[in-house]
């Protein structure tokens, strides 16, 4: 579960407020999508949630625990797959996924097991004994997506997961995501491919300048059925903007 | 020419700005800090300005100035080379930059053309330093004529192209060995430290050998005039400057007593280091073009092999040792962080023995200055000082891995920041990385100054003690600067080290550390003096000094502790 609870944010370097007065909760066993044009504040929402940013005002919940309070415990709950890639390139995959592995405390044994369920999964195991810096695009997001995955988060927040995958791979994260939420966990991904949001989320919340200014499932919000999500996005952006 | 233009312009600026948007305030500070640096080596500035002035008075009446302006001359490029180097390397041969610049409709000889003109500029920036206070203040003391000044414009621009086709020759094999060695971090590393020692080697061989250093003081008396002895040694190298022709015949032209002299004199010299640059680009155009084709036809390319379950063994072994032992790996497998470490660690212990052989010069009656001085009572007493106010002094601000500490996790700050990683721990690690570097250094130097100078053991034990609180404190103040303003965003991490205020705070810390020494250590060697050498008083002021350098560290730590956290938060990826 993930709860935002008037959440602001401004950074220092700007006078405007990237996320403003942002409300939302998302319960257990649901993917959540979030979308929203460029610089509406989907990035620095995602940044505050795994605690890269402190918000200004407002409370952060990952599954029930206040990240202001204890953040540790409460970043140990996420896992987290960032949109830019950047990441050790000196290291070899095997090494990054031995750290990332060893600060989420992950036991030996099980690190290992994991490791090798989602290197063969996403065709990674060849690769992982080399530098990350060899990596194609493709090939760093799915280290990206393993790593987030190795303690077994309750929460997985995913920052434009499908960018430079390969359709398998893009398949089998799709896959990955809904298993996760019906284990009772929670996803949280953010995207451009509207596509994606309309197939797999079950509920979906629009973003711009800062605020929230759709949330809902699928269905209620767009009411009509042969309105595609695209339009409506389309639309609602685009009132906000002529507000 | 206008797209070389604009390539030199964007070269040219992108060193001086990682971080483009810094409030008004803040640069304030920084410039401020430029300035009490600036005030701060000022008196050094001068104090060689002053020495050449009286050099010019000296060298009134004497034969073949010419001879002695040259070795001037060749000593500015000795500096211009040790800067350039480096710059040549980070900037043509080694940036990771080629598939930004490779697609743009311009082709790979202009890229070239615009890398070494930023190289070449940065040069002549060092030679307008290095003229002002050598050669400009020598001619006035000279009273030289109104064409040595004139001239000094079109050395500006002649005296950096030497260095460049010596920087060339350096810096290509070791780009070369960066890139042969690409697949491996950590022997590309060593090869590359290994073989910077080597060439610095033949270079310090080579000045020995010309008398720069070390050697026999000929018929000057070691305790006479000292600028004496340095017109002398200058006459006698500038002899053998007529091999270096175009420095020759530069200084033949800036003293040339007729139009007629000069303008030749000039033509050569021109005609000369056209050639020399020449030479720079037969030499470097090729090697560049395949430094391009091996850096981006190699990148993304990894050879398929059958994967062992060797290469795939992980180990949970604790936090605070993962993030040491990652940081390490990160620093040694990307080649100028690496370089750069390893160099801070020897670059010390190195000089110590440089220091050595300058101190060497031996007497007429075969005996050497450091025995000379170990001789005298006052030198137990006193050396251990010096050495410790050396050292503490250039320790400081050359210890890489404490002065950046966050800067270097550049863009994967996101990373670090989303760990659930307590900070106390994060800091803990970075503490013990970069205190361990230094202290293998300190214990080096210390090792190194008990065996070549001959101080007591004790005293070197001591010094290690004071050199490690104190390199501990400046370390503690600048991870906090590191942290306050850390400098995210470089594409080398060169860049960050040009651009980052964290090594000048180290050196007035350093200076300031340095001075308090000197003043502890001089009020109680006076009382030793004056006690008849009484062993006591020496006593006391090691226990001063270690008390002083170890509250110094404690203060620091607290210091760091009590802000770190807060600006870590602060950092907004």
């Amino acid at each position: 579960m993930i709860r935002l609870s008037n959440v602001s944010k401004t950074y220092a370097k700007s006078q405007k407020k990237a996320v403003d007065g942002l409300s939302l909760e998302i319960k257990d066993g649901e993917i959540f999508g979030f979308l929203g044009p460029n610089g509406a504040g989907k990035s620095t929402t995602i940044k505050m949630i795994t605690g890269i940013l402190s918000p200004d005002e407002g409370t952060i919940e990952v599954d029930g625990v206040n990240l202001a309070e204890n953040s540790i415990a409460a970043k140990s709950r996420i896992g987290f797959v960032p949109d830019n890639h950047e990441t050790y390139e000196t290291l070899k995959g095997i090494e990054y996924l031995n750290f990332i592995g060893t600060m989420y405390g992950v036991e030996t044994g099980a690190l290992k097991a994991r490791i090798s369920e989602y290197a063969e999964m996403f065709q990674l195991s060849d690769a992982l004994p080399n530098m990350i810096s060899s990596y194609s695009h493709g090939m760093k997001q799915k280290l990206m997506v393993i790593a987030a995955l190795i303690h077994d988060p309750k929460v997985w927040i995913l920052d434009e997961p499908l960018t430079g995958l390969d359709p398998q791979s893009a398949f089998q994260l799709k896959q990955l995501m809904r298993k996760h939420a019906e284990q009772g966990n929670t996803v949280f991904f953010s995207s451009h491919v509207i596509d994606v949001v309309e197939k797999v989320c079950d509920r979906i919340g629009i973003i711009n300048h800062g605020q929230l200014v759709a949330v809902d499932t699928l269905d209620n919000i767009r009411k009509d059925e042969s309105v595609s999500l695209e339009s409506l996005f389309l639309t609602i952006t685009a009132d906000e903007t002529a507000k | 020419m206008k797209k070389y233009f604009s390539l030199v312009k964007l070269l040219f600026v992108q060193q001086y700005r990682v971080k483009p948007t810094e409030g008004k305030r803040k640069r304030g500070g920084t410039i401020a800090a430029y300035v009490v640096l600036g005030i701060c080596f000022l008196p050094m500035l001068i104090s060689l300005a002053g020495s050449m002035y009286f050099l010019g008075g000296l060298s009134k009446g004497l034969e073949n100035v010419s001879d002695i302006v040259a070795t001037l001359l060749f000593v500015c490029q000795g500096v211009v080379l040790l800067f350039g180097v480096q710059t040549l390397i980070t900037n043509v041969f080694s940036a990771k930059d080629a598939d930004k610049l490779l697609f743009l409709p311009v082709n790979s000889s202009a890229i070239f053309a615009a890398k070494l003109s930023v190289a070449y500029l940065n040069e002549v920036i060092t030679t307008a330093v290095m003229l002002i206070v050598t050669l400009l203040p020598f001619g006035i003391g000279y009273s030289a004529g109104a064409g040595y000044y004139l001239l000094l414009i079109p050395a500006l621009l002649l005296v950096p192209l030497l260095p460049l086709l010596l920087s060339s020759i350096i810096a290509i094999p070791l780009s070369a060995v960066i890139t042969k060695f690409g697949k491996n971090g950590v022997v590309k590393t060593l090869m590359q430290v290994l073989l910077f020692a080597l060439i610095m080697g033949a270079y310090l061989f080579g000045m020995y050998e010309l008398g720069f250093i070390g050697g026999s003081s000929g018929d000057a008396d070691v305790g006479s005039d000292m600028a004496s002895v340095l017109l002398e040694k200058l006459q006698g190298i500038g002899s053998a400057m007529k091999y270096v022709h175009s420095d020759f015949t530069l200084a033949s032209a800036m003293l040339g007593a007729s139009f007629g002299a000069v303008a030749l004199n000039l033509l050569i010299s021109v005609a000369e280091n056209a050639l020399l640059f020449g030479l720079v680009l037969a030499l470097s155009i090729p090697f560049y073009r395949w430094i391009l084709s091996a850096t981006v036809e190699g990148a993304g390319v990894s050879r398929r092999k059958k994967v062992k379950s060797s290469d795939l063994t992980v180990k949970n072994q604790g936090v605070v040792r993962e993030l040491i032992f990652t940081d390490i790996k990160r620093v040694m497998r990307d080649s100028q962080m690496g370089f750069q470490g390893i160099l801070s660690l020897i670059m010390l212990p190195i000089m110590v023995v440089v220091f050595y052989f300058c101190f060497s010069i031996t007497s007429e009656d075969g005996q050497n200055i450091v025995q000379m001085l170990q001789g005298q009572s006052l030198y137990r007493g006193i050396a251990p000082i010096v050495f410790l106010s050396y050292m503490s002094l250039l320790g400081m601000s050359s210890n890489v891995l404490g002065i950046y500490p966050i800067s270097r996790e550049n863009k994967s700050i996101y990373l670090v920041k989303s760990l659930p990683v307590s900070f106390n721990k994060y800091l803990l690690a970075k503490v013990i990385l970069s205190t361990s570097v230094m202290l293998i250094s300190d214990f080096l130097m210390c090792l190194l100054v008990v065996v070549l100078f001959g101080v007591d053991w004790y005293f070197g034990i001591a010094m290690l003690v004071v050199m490690g609180a104190l390199g501990f404190g400046a370390m503690c103040i600048t991870t906090l600067i590191d942290l306050k303003s850390p400098k995210f965003g470089w594409t080398n991490f060169n860049q960050s080290l040009k651009n980052a205020k964290n090594s000048w705070m180290a050196m007035l810390v350093g200076l300031v550390v340095s001075l308090i020494i000197g003043a502890i250590s001089a009020v109680c060697l006076v009382g030793w003096y004056f006690l008849n050498a009484a062993w006591y008083m020496l006593l006391i002021m090691w226990l001063l000094i270690i008390g002083a350098s170890v509250g110094f560290a404690a203060v620091c730590y607290r210091i760091m502790t009590g802000s770190a956290e807060k600006y870590f938060n602060l950092i907004e990826p």
